[in-house]
């Protein structure tokens, strides 16, 4: 059965200045611009973003630390000829602490190939002290990008949407209420 | 404030609040019906944001009035409605109820911006609140309609059927209530005039560039808010059935 569904798309969030994008899921839409609307709608439902990335999974070229260590045969795939030297943004699991945080953003570096931006992410980014677990690389164009003036109406109104937790219906009271009745 | 401005006033915000909350609950049905699961979560999320809009809307009525949202919502019958035609329609196809989304997103914006400078405090201050949410669905909705407009020919057919279905139903969005000039002549709220023009100046070009043929008729299919479908009724009955079996239920 062939797979009818739109492409997935890597959404990376960012909750505050200084702060890496970080990787939140995955979302399915038929272009990038309906994959940034369609992240914000599914990821983005607290206040605290100030921006948020879309790039194409297809675009994303991914290694664990056990694949790296299992098999270096990947190394082997040589730079097309005349391939241009362009910006990869580099991706990094470096903590296990939480389950929930996946890649964060780490760094940028100039290859002519996923390859080649692998080798040189490696060898600017990896660090003894602190083991990688994950690492991706992804070319910065094929990332698409919310922009400042997208904050007001992509991300604050949550400010005003003070969660309910269910306690507040105060179920529990009333079901003891009625149990003794 | 006098009390016709008073009563005036009470009349405008129960029909602002009543598009609202018609039109969130209509969007509202396609919570685990929507096309894709991501498309779900966005388009329950508008129904929230226009049902939280209603709620403003009611409460500001209420100190007015005295009269209490859930009293409002829960308590009265579709004759007692004041909401247009336009959100009351059934939610059809992905084209009915994303192409009368994209029309209203793109009234309650323009609607918004021009009663940011209410001299009616609370309406001014509620209309800054509001604003973000719209651009957002106006955004939103406009990715969703050159996409049906422009995707295929089914796409393209069902969403020019939809517009043909919807413009003058849309219209009564832009028709003044019978008590409305003495709002306009305080500046608490716009002349809708004004709002139509800005409005057919924004969604008529926009949609001609969809690929989509505007009705060449402009006379609102209705005028009197007060009229109201069968399909009211029967939303009225599943949205109020819980809240009637027990009034005095506390939530």
């Amino acid at each position: 059965m062939s797979d009818t569904q739109w492409p997935r798309f890597e959404l990376f969030l960012q909750d505050r200045d200084g702060r890496p994008h970080t990787n939140v899921g995955t979302v399915h839409a038929p272009d990038a611009e309906m994959a940034l609307l369609n992240g914000r709608d599914v990821y983005v439902r607290r206040p605290n973003c100030i921006s948020l990335w879309a790039a194409p999974s297809a675009a994303i070229y991914a290694k664990t630390a056990e694949e790296l260590a299992e098999d270096d045969s990947w190394q082997n795939e040589l730079p097309p000829a005349n391939a241009p030297e362009r910006a990869w943004y580099v991706f990094q699991k470096q903590s296990q602490r939480n389950a929930m945080i996946y890649v964060a953003h780490t760094g940028e570096v100039q290859a002519r190939s996923a390859v080649e931006a692998l080798q040189k992410a490696i060898a600017a980014y990896d660090d003894p002290e602190k083991p990688t677990w994950v690492w991706w690389v992804c070319p910065a164009e094929a990332i698409t990008r919310s922009s400042k003036e997208d904050i007001d109406s992509m991300f604050l109104p949550a400010r005003h949407k003070p969660y309910k937790h269910p306690q507040a219906y105060r179920t529990v009271t009333a079901m003891r209420k009625i149990k003794a009745e | 404030m006098n009390e016709e401005t008073k009563t005036a006033l009470a009349n405008k915000l129960l029909a602002w609040a009543d598009d609202e909350l018609i039109l969130g609950h209509r969007d509202s049905e396609w919570t685990g019906h929507a096309p894709i699961l991501e498309e779900d979560i966005a388009f329950a999320n508008i129904a929230q944001d226009e049902i939280g809009h209603a709620i403003l809307w009611y409460s500001m009525r209420q100190e007015l009035t005295g009269e209490t949202p859930d009293e409002l919502v829960y308590f009265r019958e579709a004759r007692a409605y004041r909401n247009v035609q336009f959100v009351e329609l059934p939610k059809g196809d992905w084209a009915v109820s994303m192409l009368r989304q994209y029309l209203f997103d793109t009234a309650e914006m323009i609607l918004l911006t021009n009663l940011q400078g209410s001299a009616y405090t609370p309406i001014a201050e509620a209309a800054a609140k509001m604003r973000p949410e719209e651009i957002y669905h106006f955004r939103h909705t406009s990715a969703w309609m050159k996409r049906l407009g422009l995707g295929t020919a089914e796409s393209n057919r069902r969403t020019q059927a939809a517009l043909d279905y919807l413009w003058r139903y849309a219209l009564q969005l832009f028709v003044p209530l019978p008590d409305e000039a003495v709002l306009v002549d305080a500046g608490i709220v716009p002349d809708t005039a004004v709002l139509l023009q800005e409005w057919r100046s924004k969604v008529i070009p926009f949609l001609q560039d969809a690929g989509l043929t505007i009705p060449d008729n402009d006379t609102p299919k209705l005028t009197d808010r007060s009229q109201h479908t069968e399909h009211l009724v029967d939303l009225l009955g599943e949205m109020q059935m819980v809240a009637r079996l027990d009034p005095q239920a506390e939530w």
